[in-house]
């Protein structure tokens, strides 16, 4: 079936998330069969950063689903949000 | 120079008919394809004496580095046409993306319908055509592809032409203003130039026609409608929310009303990508704090909107649905999810109104005791809080759901009318 490229906005609990160290601990909990692609954070406003991820998943039932609330569990994220899908080239 | 206008284009169709080949094609013809594989392509095939293959080795090489972790940009693809720059929403297979491609992803303007000519239409095939109708995508154009399968033959193009054009009537397209293009992905076909392998087709080839499509409109002329991905105490600012402006301009000093809660205020401060703005347009991310306004007063969720034409927040809704997959049937009380912009709300199903035939559009049922899977029909739902959404033809942005449950995505919908608070 193929597999997606899912970019996922990341907004940290504050401006005092370290987001280096919120990048690790989500690789950590990456379901089985999904890999982090790429990473990058983008300022967005008053100090506060997003990362974003790229995220091959497979395109299977449950989507980005799995990637999302294993993500969202992480402490020190505050939401999860897929902004653009893809198919790698 | 002015920059070109851009255009997201999905690339839909059922599974292996080509909408990868197309994609990469498209990129290869545009000259998209980073310039380094060029060269090395030039090399290699310079080398070699063999010039014929550039697509298909293009095409792997590009995966090669991928694999080796090379980094080139893989969720984003652009290229550019005479008029247009398009970035590519590539759709995956299976339903339960439909969710990301209503709820965050950006919304296609325009789609490239791929049918391959050996198969015809096929069950992803119509899928494609209902989502895309339920998505908003009103723009079209079919790529009748693996011609170089058929023989180049225009008596199976035409075939297959009939075949989706009834299709397209039956969702309310018109199959006449659509353009139908014979093409083969892999070999080139009526791709850039028109191809001496259909001499019997006079029409536009695929880059003509993507010319051809008019200009989106501006979302920017509607009411101001913000949804509200998070909120934030920042200190020496206080309360800011956060979240991409889905339509209208919002100016500081401007008076907001944030909708369920009804929480009003002048706005005091813009901000994106850390640096102050005066106004904010659609498609901006950004933060913004609103004077008089708590950290209680808004969350993920609410949507923004002037105080003068708030955001609707529905009592109950109806809206026109399309059962994606369920593994029994869909009956009066039923309760799952509804993603809308931000928003997670769950909603009871209040009635069934109405069932409509996917072969005709028209009413098949009033008032049906159960639907299901492949079902389109009419829904009341009552959400069993307060949410925001609008009429799908008075803000579209804000107007279309996905229908959750069991970790499925079930339905995709458009809402039709809303009944205020």
């Amino acid at each position: 079936m193929g597999e997606v490229a899912a970019t996922i906005k990341i907004m940290p609990e504050s401006t005092e998330t370290d987001l280096v160290d919120l990048k690790i601990k989500l690789e950590d909990v990456l379901p089985e069969g999904s890999e982090i692609y790429s990473s990058k954070e983008e300022p967005i406003a008053f100090g506060l950063k997003a990362l974003i991820l790229v995220v091959l998943v497979g395109d299977l039932e449950g989507g980005t689903e799995q990637v999302e609330d294993a993500f969202a569990a992480v402490p020190g994220v505050e939401s999860v949000q897929v902004t653009e899908l893809g198919r790698p080239v | 120079m002015a920059e070109k206008p851009h255009m997201n284009l999905a690339v839909i169709g059922h599974i292996d008919h080509g909408k990868s080949t197309l994609v990469g094609r498209l990129m290869f013809e545009t000259g998209a394809v980073p310039a380094h594989l060029i060269e090395k392509y030039k090399a290699e095939a310079k080398e070699k004496g063999k010039e014929s293959f550039a697509f298909a080795w293009v095409m792997d090489t590009l995966k090669e580095e991928r694999e080796r972790g090379i980094t080139i940009d893989i969720a984003h693809k652009r290229f550019d046409t005479a008029k247009y720059y398009f970035t590519v929403v590539d759709c995956p297979g299976h339903r339960d993306f439909v969710k990301n491609m209503i709820t965050g992803a950006s919304q296609a303007d325009a789609a490239i319908l791929v049918v391959a000519a050996p198969d015809g239409v096929m069950d992803q095939t119509k899928e494609h055509v209902f989502l895309s109708r339920t998505l908003g995508i009103n723009q079209l154009i079919i790529a009748i592809n693996k011609m170089d399968a058929a023989d180049y033959s225009e008596e199976r193009y035409n075939t297959v032409k009939a075949e989706v054009s009834a299709l397209l009537g039956l969702v309310g397209f018109k199959a006449s203003e659509i353009p139908f293009i014979p093409t083969s992905a892999f070999v080139g076909d009526n791709i850039s130039k028109s191809s001496e392998n259909t001499p019997w087709y006079k029409g536009p080839c695929i880059l003509e026609a993507l010319d051809l499509l008019k200009e989106p409109e501006k979302p920017d002329k509607l009411p101001l409608r913000i949804p509200v991905q998070d909120a934030y105490t920042i200190s020496g600012i206080g309360t800011v929310p956060v979240g991409r402006v889905e339509t209208g301009v919002m100016k500081k000093g401007e008076t907001v009303t944030f909708m369920p809660s009804g929480a009003t205020g002048e706005v005091k401060s813009i901000e994106m990508h850390h640096e102050e703005q005066a106004q904010a347009v659609p498609g901006d991310n950004i933060g913004w704090n609103v004077r008089g306004i708590g950290k209680n007063d808004v969350r993920r969720g609410d949507v923004c909107g002037p105080a003068s034409k708030p955001p609707s927040v529905a009592d109950e809704f109806t809206g026109q649905i399309v059962v994606l997959q369920h593994p029994s049937a869909i009956t009066v009380g039923y309760t799952p999810v509804f993603h809308c912009h931000t928003a997670q709300t769950a909603g009871t199903f209040m009635s069934l109104d109405k069932k409509l035939d996917p072969k005709s559009g028209e009413v098949k049922e009033e008032n049906p005791t159960y639907i299901k899977a492949g079902d389109a029909a009419i829904i009341t739902v009552k959400p069993t809080r307060p949410m925001v959404i609008e009429p799908v033809k008075e803000i579209p942005q804000l107007g279309r759901f996905a229908v959750r449950d069991m970790g499925m995505t079930i339905a995709a919908g458009m809402c039709m009318s809303v009944k205020q608070k």
